[in-house]
């Protein structure tokens, strides 16, 4: 089916559609300003910082002169007032006397008008032409009304470059990359992203190992050994971490909604109710008290309830075959119920407008061990060892830029006087050695 | 804009193939006349579909162009062959699809490029009930 070149937007199920043409143009031309604005601002700073200073350093002669007259220049900028020493000097090249106002070569304004008077007080006025005070100045041999009474070598400059570079490595990256893949089709443009990224030596330890494209290596998963199994499975997230960034949450979050907070409750103390401010921070306040309940809730969980640790007797896994696994749970707990499930789980994740949106939705459960009513002792971690069957049908573990799919082992507790707990251990499942996943 | 039209036919008629298995087929171009083509590009691909942004991978690309020297008579079917990866196996998800393909792409010196695809599974991942 022939395609015709289309400038508008269409949306087709879940995907938005629109020109490439003109979408590869407007990036085209994007990068080309990126590009342009660094490449200016690159000439800029030589023409106007690097070569003046390197000239005056390198090029100027130096020679003699005495100040006639000295004062502050002021200029003002939006709200304040900047300031430069400014010296009326006089010196002679070759017979002709020259009467320039000058300091350095940039004559750039600061603020601080007490810095610029000790400036000035280091140089001193001649008053008796009979006895002259001479002070070192350079000139242009070029063009002798050019003159410096101090020479600077500023190393912050060279900071400043760090603006234009960064535009031409993102509008030169870009346009250089836009052009290659210019007029070139999806499939080409892929085949040439994946040939250079097999060219990229850190990718050889990365997700996708050669033989099983897009499943992931699963290398941080085997570098632990078990203490009764083959592999001890590491947690999928630290319920420390999780602390710790509920913890941050909640106190930026309550700590900006108590500064209303506080206005509003000063608004009634006053005897002059603030009811909009009032009605306005009702939400947010709800958010954070739901926050602290979090915040306790897993600050219980993670002190009171001990560490979970699962180990398995091989790994990856591959479909249709069986394991061991281990489970072994510490703390002093009632347990009402725990379980241990294998779970697999679809992540999706897309653009919306500006935002990155993630959606994951759980596409197999199976309860693989059950226990109801036990109590675990401290110092005497409860500890159990079973099968483990993975679905002959099971689809393998699955990672591409916007899309995943991914396994793990869930270990749920409803403990009595607690909040109930739920631990990932993340597994891979491989695809069959040349075969199907059946 | 072209009428040409591509019809690609897998050998034996087959659609399910597992990993590691060779894929062959062979495409030809009806209704374009010689001369109009300026190159043809052969991918054996996947590609996601579902609530996520588009991933494509391919696995195996041919380009044939006459700018490089290529002889391309759309009157002649044109043979393809590869042998198929271990993964990503054809997959259909709640929100994540893996679709398996080939696809045959024809550039013409003037007009618009035409597309065709014959998708085909591999492996045998049952699709998840809902």
């Amino acid at each position: 089916m022939a395609r015709t070149f289309r400038y508008y937007g269409k949306k087709r199920g879940n995907r938005r559609t629109g020109s490439s043409t003109l979408g590869s143009a407007g990036e085209l031309l994007f990068y080309a300003a990126f590009l342009l604005a660094g490449c200016g601002g690159l000439v800029a700073l030589f023409a106007f910082l690097v070569i003046p200073e390197w000239r005056v350093n390198n090029e100027f002669v130096k020679h003699s002169c005495v100040v006639i007259e000295k004062r502050i220049g002021e200029t003002k900028d939006e709200d304040d007032t900047l300031y430069r020493p400014e010296f009326h000097i006089k010196y002679e090249v070759e017979g002709v006397s020259y009467l320039v106002w000058t300091f350095d070569i940039r004559m750039a304004y600061s603020g601080g008008r007490e810095n610029v008077q000790e400036i000035l007080s280091r140089f001193s006025e001649t008053t008796d032409p009979e006895r002259p005070i001479e002070y070192p100045c350079w000139y242009d041999p070029a063009n002798p009304e050019s003159v410096v009474l101090v020479r600077r070598s500023s190393w912050w400059i060279w900071l400043i470059f760090i603006v234009p570079a960064s535009f031409i490595l993102i509008g030169g990256g870009g346009l250089i990359y836009r052009v290659l893949h210019w007029g070139k089709s999806a499939e080409r443009s892929a085949a040439m992203a994946q040939r250079a990224a097999r060219r990229d030596p850190f990718e050889l330890n990365g997700p996708s190992g050669p033989e099983f494209p897009h499943v992931p290596g699963g290398g941080d998963i085997t570098n632990s050994p078990g203490t009764t199994l083959k592999f001890r499975l590491p947690i999928g997230t630290s319920p420390g971490w999780a602390l710790f960034g509920t913890l941050v949450a909640c106190v930026l979050w309550n700590g900006i909604v108590s500064v209303f907070v506080v206005i509003a409750v000063g608004s009634f103390v006053d005897g002059d109710p603030d009811w909009f401010l009032t009605l306005f921070i009702v939400p947010f306040l709800a958010v954070g008290i739901v926050l602290i309940v979090v915040l306790v809730r897993l600050l219980l969980v993670t002190t009171g309830i001990g560490p979970t640790m699962v180990e398995i007797s091989d790994h990856p896994l591959v479909p249709g075959a069986e394991y061991r696994f281990f489970v072994s749970q510490t703390g002093r707990l009632q347990v009402n119920v725990l379980t241990v499930s294998l779970v697999c789980e679809e992540e999706a994740t897309y653009r919306q407008g500006t935002d990155t949106r993630t959606e994951t939705r759980r596409a197999y459960r199976e309860e693989v061990y059950r226990r109801e009513g036990f109590e675990v002792h401290r110092g005497l971690p409860f500890e159990t060892e079973c099968e483990l069957s993975v679905p002959a049908g099971a689809m393998h573990s699955f990672k591409a830029d916007h899309n995943e799919i991914r396994w793990k082992l869930v270990v749920e507790g409803d403990i009595a006087g607690w909040p109930d707990f739920k631990r990932d251990f993340p597994v891979i499942i491989r695809p069959r050695d040349g075969g199907s996943s059946q | 804009m072209n009428d040409c039209s591509v019809i690609i036919v897998f050998d034996g008629n087959g659609r399910t193939y597992r990993p590691g298995e060779e894929l062959s087929g062979e495409y030809r171009l009806e209704t374009a006349a010689p001369g109009e083509i300026k190159a043809v590009e052969v991918s054996v691909l996947w590609h996601s579909e579902g609530k996520g942004d588009e991933d494509l991978a391919v696995h195996e690309f041919w380009r044939f162009s006459t700018e490089d020297g290529d002889w391309i008579d759309p009157g002649r079917p044109a043979r393809f062959s590869t042998v198929l990866p271990n993964s990503p196996m054809s997959y259909d998800g709640l929100i994540v699809k893996i679709l398996w393909c080939v696809r045959v792409r024809v550039f013409f010196h003037r007009g618009k490029d035409v597309v065709a695809q014959k998708p085909f599974q591999l492996g045998a991942v049952p699709a998840i009930e809902v």
